[in-house]
């Protein structure tokens, strides 16, 4: 599956949606709706590489592996939600769409809290313990 | 050999709209022949004193298919003794159902019809023709509305259909 | 089915004869078979795009390792 191909599975899309718009309008989405997963999963077989990549990298880093995989499931939160959300741009609700993105953003959130907090507790360590009489 | 299997559903949708559009044809016809062959009859009634085989035989020479075949039995059935004529009549009438695109209204007027036979007088005969063709006449119109309101929509529906199919199964 | 850029194809072909039949039978006067046929039509290309949207998801979930949510 190279780029060209990918190109013109999407110009298919495209022309297909333009011809159903005055036949079908329930069907032309159908078209948008499967032309985006048909090309995530093409895509995401390839993601799966550098995803492997990025985990070998970050064990020869010696990276707590528990932080890359953090940040792994965040990205794939985001695609996910990305989809939703365009998914239900196009079809014209843009309202479900920014509820969609909203759920991603705290459930990203949610994943980065320990992150977060683990962050906050190496700085306070750095900082030498403050026994300053004031 | 997907393609050639899908060709053969098509084809076969197809065959089968075309042949219930058909059938809608040919019953307009059919019924068309069978007024023919009862005014035949009324007039061999009333202008020649022939028994009924003979004028059975005298109609099936003069109609088509399959009305001349149910009359050709009757004329064959006639040449033995005979027991019980309505039940010869009913036997004919079944196999021209098999054979022909007639409905059961057809069927019970026909039937109606054989009961009449040969009982009255010539008069009388007359008016049991008359009202069998005046029924009969309704139904073809009723036929002939049918045909034009769905013998087209039949054809395009067989071969939708097969290529919907396909579609699903591709 | 693959997951291949035929199903463009089919979905696209679904979708215009479910169109084609709702005319015809439109035409004859059937109008409700019509609108049942285009809701059956419908109903099939749902079940096939619901399908693949699981598979997307299934991979999704095993590439960035078990996002068990």
């Amino acid at each position: 599956m190279d780029i060209v191909q990918i190109v013109l599975i999407g110009i298919v899309a495209t022309l297909l949606h333009i011809i159903l718009k005055d036949i079908n309008p329930s069907f032309a989405f159908f078209i948008i709706l499967i032309t985006s997963i048909l090309l995530l999963i093409i895509v995401i077989k390839q993601i799966g590489l550098i995803i492997q990549l990025l985990h070998s990298l970050g064990n020869k880093a010696s990276v707590n592996s528990f932080y890359v995989e953090t940040i792994l499931k965040i990205i794939g939160i985001a695609y996910i939600t990305e989809l939703g959300s365009n998914i239900t741009k196009d079809a014209g609700l843009s309202s479900v769409a920014s509820k969609i993105e909203l759920a991603g953003k705290i459930f990203i959130l949610l994943l980065a809290i320990p992150i977060i907090s683990a962050v906050v507790e190496v700085i306070l360590n750095f900082i030498p313990a403050s026994t300053a009489p004031f | 050999m997907k393609w050639i299997g899908a060709l053969i559903l098509i084809c076969t949708t197809t065959w089968i709209g075309f042949d219930m559009s058909n059938r809608l044809g040919d019953r307009t016809k059919q019924i068309r022949q069978f007024i023919l062959s009862l005014q035949m009859i009324e007039a061999e009634v009333v202008y020649s004193q022939l028994t009924l085989q003979d004028i059975f035989h005298t109609v099936s020479n003069k109609t088509a298919y399959p009305i001349n075949e149910f009359y050709r039995q009757m004329t064959h059935k006639l040449s033995d003794v005979v027991t019980d004529f309505l039940d010869v009549w009913d036997e004919a009438l079944n196999r021209l159902m098999k054979v022909s695109a007639l409905k059961k209204n057809e069927q019970e007027i026909i039937k109606q019809f054989g009961r009449s036979l040969g009982q009255h007088s010539s008069l009388q005969q007359q008016k049991h023709i008359a009202l069998a063709i005046h029924h009969l006449e309704r139904e073809l119109d009723e036929a002939l509305e049918q045909r034009d309101k769905y013998e087209k929509m039949m054809r395009s529906l067989g071969v939708l259909i097969g290529i919907f199919i396909v579609l699903i199964l591709f | 089915m693959l997951l291949d850029a035929t199903i463009l194809f089919q979905i696209a072909g679904i979708g215009i004869i479910t169109a084609l039949i709702h005319t015809v039978l439109k035409q004859v006067g059937k109008e409700d078979i019509a609108q049942f046929v285009s809701l059956v039509g419908f109903i099939i290309v749902l079940v096939i795009v619901i399908h693949h949207l699981a598979d997307l998801f299934q991979q999704i979930k095993s590439v960035f390792l078990l996002k068990g949510f």
